[in-house]
């Protein structure tokens, strides 16, 4: 007898649907599963059969084949095991065909029959819903995500038991009623508690209201992680569509909190400087969310870059101007999300205190090299960069500075502007401006035009800087809610100017 | 890639009639020179600006400027080429409009520190010259720099210490200069920083205090009355604001947010108004956000 059951599997963030066939005709007893199982997958038939057995599920000593189809995909993950229990019981007899049809499965089984989570339950019940499914049947212990898409019926199976029960007569099943938790936060991280850093505070200011990138030097000790650890409480709180859009990759990364999934804090990711490239970029034959994903319209906090190894760095270069990554492996091309802020800190030299020159004890050839570490073109990507200043102990007993609620009422308002704006452009900030869209949404009174002029001679500019520091200058104006770019705008941008290695030779 | 510069070198013997007068007078001096370029012109003065590698922009800018004077009077600069404050003197005389002499640790064909290939080829280029005692090829070595310290002064009938440590190469140049009989003249800093310590001993052991360029003319026999420019006040004519910020600046790189704190005004203001004055060639900002004055 023939059996089909739904599944589907993830390739990078995408899901593609799997049919699970199962046939059980005569001949000698075996077990067969062909359609391009992965090694994991192919486990299944173990898991089925010992299953099976430890409930009291007898086989018929029959031969049994198991296909997955389309039959070009690699079928990768622990999650088929539950596809294929169900599709087994349906062409052996026990259960009927037909409650099997419109229905999504995914599951792991364990050797006694509970069912295990998976990751990526989100997306692929998403999919389900595409795909006008009339079911999903998942682990109990991926519920509460499964539960976030509205629309959709889920079920839960705690066991092999409960999901056989449920199938035999759909009906009558109560499913034990679940409570979506919300999580308290965490106690927020505030701005307050930074006292001084004037200059540095402005720069962040700038950065989250144009989505700029940000770097921050300064000696060890000065407050750089401490501001960065801020940035996202003063960015506006997500939508529930960004949120949703998030949850879907932290579910595939298999990182959401079992009891709250909903992500719905703006990600701060910061890699270790011993991370590789990907890591940060995403990697493995099937491609999983690397840093820079998980980062995605948060922040990524890279402290003590020149530590990070050279190659880790340059992968950064390509999804900091396309805002996502594309990874390619032989069978295609997956692309992630990876619009984040990038944050990055760094010494001014190994020893931390240049330009103090009582304390600075680098050689001209360490600092060189220390600065080598980091490439011009990584460093002209980093739109604006201020210095974190050594911390006296009036300002550390001084008052304290303003609170990240009312710096993010003004950040909402800087990204009002331009939402309106862009309107009709596929871009959301001033960050992301290329181009015409550079010529034609920053326009510059003759006195900034004058500035820019003198400063491109004088700071001998390369064009991406000059168009960096256009950018910005139109954030600054919108934060004095001016169209029109101004002079004092433009010297502002000026001073944030990505950093220059000439100031050491 | 490697510039090969080993073409044009001349090597003279202690015999020949090219040899440096100078040189002649004392013993350990090289038996024979490599020469790429030219000789300085022996009726014309000399004098050597050296000083440490990690310099203070302090040190840096007076270094520039004390070249730059000395060059506008027809002095001849000799330094080492080094990072900091060498090269800076090397830059200052070319601004000053004469060529400048390079004594090298190394071959003359090899440009040590890699990094100053470009003033290396000005240097040339503006008729100066680069000496060595090691024949061309000849790596760098820690002990061949204190070595070429002996010819440095003893080319120069006048050394400026201007920013050395305790212990610093600058300070065997002095004493070799002190041996050789020649004028030694140290730049004085703050006590408190390190970069001064070694100018300072030098002045305590009876150096010439240079606090003005002049000082250094006078001691070459130079009328500096006719080269000094008139140091009539001037009014910069700056806007209040720029006013405020360039007056609350000196020669020690100060932050921009004490800057800000001195002058009271607010994050965006100080940042448009710090570009402004650097645009106009008034202050420097030589480090993120640390701003010095530049004298005129």
């Amino acid at each position: 007898m023939f059996a089909a059951v739904l599944s589907a599997v993830i390739l990078g963030m995408e899901v593609h649907p799997v049919q699970v066939e199962a046939d059980v005709s005569d001949g000698l007893p075996s077990f067969t599963m062909v359609g391009f199982p992965s090694a994991q997958v192919k486990e299944a038939q173990d898991r089925v059969r010992t299953a099976f057995k430890n409930n009291e599920i007898a086989l018929p000593p029959k031969r049994i084949t198991v296909n997955f189809a389309p039959a070009d995909i690699k079928k990768e993950g622990a999650g088929f095991d539950v596809p294929v229990a169900a599709a087994v019981l349906a062409a052996s007899g026990i259960l009927e065909p037909e409650v099997l049809k419109g229905v999504m499965f995914a599951g792991e089984l364990s050797l006694n029959g509970e069912i295990h989570a998976i990751p990526g339950i989100l997306p692929i019940v998403i999919r389900a819903r595409e795909e006008k499914c009339r079911l999903c049947i998942v682990p109990w212990g991926n519920m509460r995500e499964a539960c976030l898409v509205p629309d959709m019926k889920i079920i839960g199976v705690k066991n092999l038991k409960e999901l056989i029960i449920f199938l035999k007569a759909p009906g009558k099943y109560r499913q034990p009623c679940i409570r979506q938790e919300t999580e308290q936060p965490g106690q927020e991280l505030d701005f307050s508690e930074i006292r001084g850093q004037e200059s540095l505070r402005r720069a962040v200011e700038i950065s989250v209201s144009g989505f700029h990138n940000l770097l921050m030097i300064g000696p060890p000790g000065a407050g750089k992680t401490m501001v960065a650890r801020r940035i996202p409480g003063i960015m506006p709180p997500l939508t529930f569509d960004e949120s949703l859009e998030l949850t879907k990759i932290y579910s595939i990364a298999g990182l959401l909190s079992p009891t709250d999934p909903l992500v719905r804090q703006r990600p701060f990711r910061s890699p270790h400087h011993s991370s590789p490239a990907p890591a940060l970029a995403g990697g493995g034959r099937n491609p999983r969310p690397g840093e820079i994903t998980l980062a995605h319209r948060g922040v990524l906090f890279l402290d003590e870059m020149p530590e990070f190894s050279r190659r880790t760095l340059e992968i950064l270069r390509q999804p900091l101007e396309d805002r996502v990554i594309r990874i390619s492996r032989v069978y295609g091309t997956y692309t992630f999300p990876a619009d984040f802020i990038l944050c990055a800190a760094m010494n001014p030299c190994p020893c931390g205190y240049y330009p103090d020159m009582n304390r600075c004890r680098c050689t001209s050839g360490q600092v060189s090299r220390y600065l080598n570490k980091i490439s011009q073109p990584l460093l002209d990507r980093l739109d604006l960069c201020a210095e974190a200043e050594p911390v006296s102990f009036s300002s550390l007993n001084g008052r304290q500075g303003e609170a990240s609620d009312r710096i993010r009422k003004r950040v909402e308002k800087v990204h009002e502007i331009q939402r309106n704006r862009y309107q009709k452009e596929n871009i959301q900030f001033n960050g992301e401006l290329k181009g015409n869209m550079i010529e034609a949404y920053c326009r510059t009174d003759a006195q900034g035009k004058a500035l820019l002029e003198a400063a491109f001679d004088r700071m001998d500019f390369s064009a991406r800087a000059y168009h960096r520091i256009l950018k910005v200058s139109r954030t600054i104006a919108d934060m004095e809610g001016s169209e029109l770019i101004k002079k004092e705008h433009i010297g502002e941008a000026l001073s944030y100017r990505a950093f220059d290695k000439k100031y050491w030779s | 890639m490697e510039r090969n510069h080993s073409d044009n070198i001349r090597c003279i013997e202690k015999g020949q009639p090219e040899y440096p007068e100078k040189l002649k007078a004392y013993d350990h001096m090289p038996e024979k020179l490599y020469i790429k370029g030219r000789l300085p012109d022996p009726e014309r003065p000399c004098a050597a600006v050296v000083g440490a590698r990690m310099c203070s922009p302090y040190g840096r800018i007076q270094a520039f400027q004390y070249a730059k004077t000395l060059a506008e009077a027809g002095v001849q600069i000799i330094s080492g080429m080094a990072t900091g404050i060498d090269s800076e003197g090397h830059r200052g005389a070319l601004a000053g409009g004469m060529p400048t002499w390079a004594v090298l640790g190394s071959g003359p064909d090899v440009c040590y520190p890699a990094t100053n290939r470009n003033l290396y080829e000005r240097i040339l280029r503006e008729k100066g010259g680069i000496i060595s005692e090691y024949p061309p090829g000849t790596q760098p070595r820690n002990y061949h720099f204190p070595a070429r310290n002996r010819i440095l002064s003893a080319l120069s009938d006048l050394v400026l210490v201007v920013e050395a440590k305790e212990k610093s190469g600058s300070l065997i140049t002095a004493q070799w200069a002190l041996e050789q009989g020649k004028a030694v003249f140290a730049l004085p800093g703050p006590v408190n920083e390190e970069l001064s310590r070694g100018c300072h001993r030098l002045i305590y052991d009876g150096a010439g205090l240079a606090y003005k360029p002049e000082v250094l003319l006078e001691e070459l026999g130079i009328n500096c009355k006719n080269t000094v420019k008139s140091s009539e006040k001037k009014n910069l004519g700056l806007a209040s604001d720029l006013n405020m910020v360039y007056s609350c600046l000196d020669l020690r790189p100060k932050s921009r947010d004490s800057i800000m704190q001195e002058t009271g005004l607010s994050a965006e203001k100080t940042g448009s108004i710090l570009v402004e004055l650097s645009i106009l060639g008034l202050i420097r900002e030589i480090s993120r956000h640390y701003y010095v004055k530049i004298q005129t």
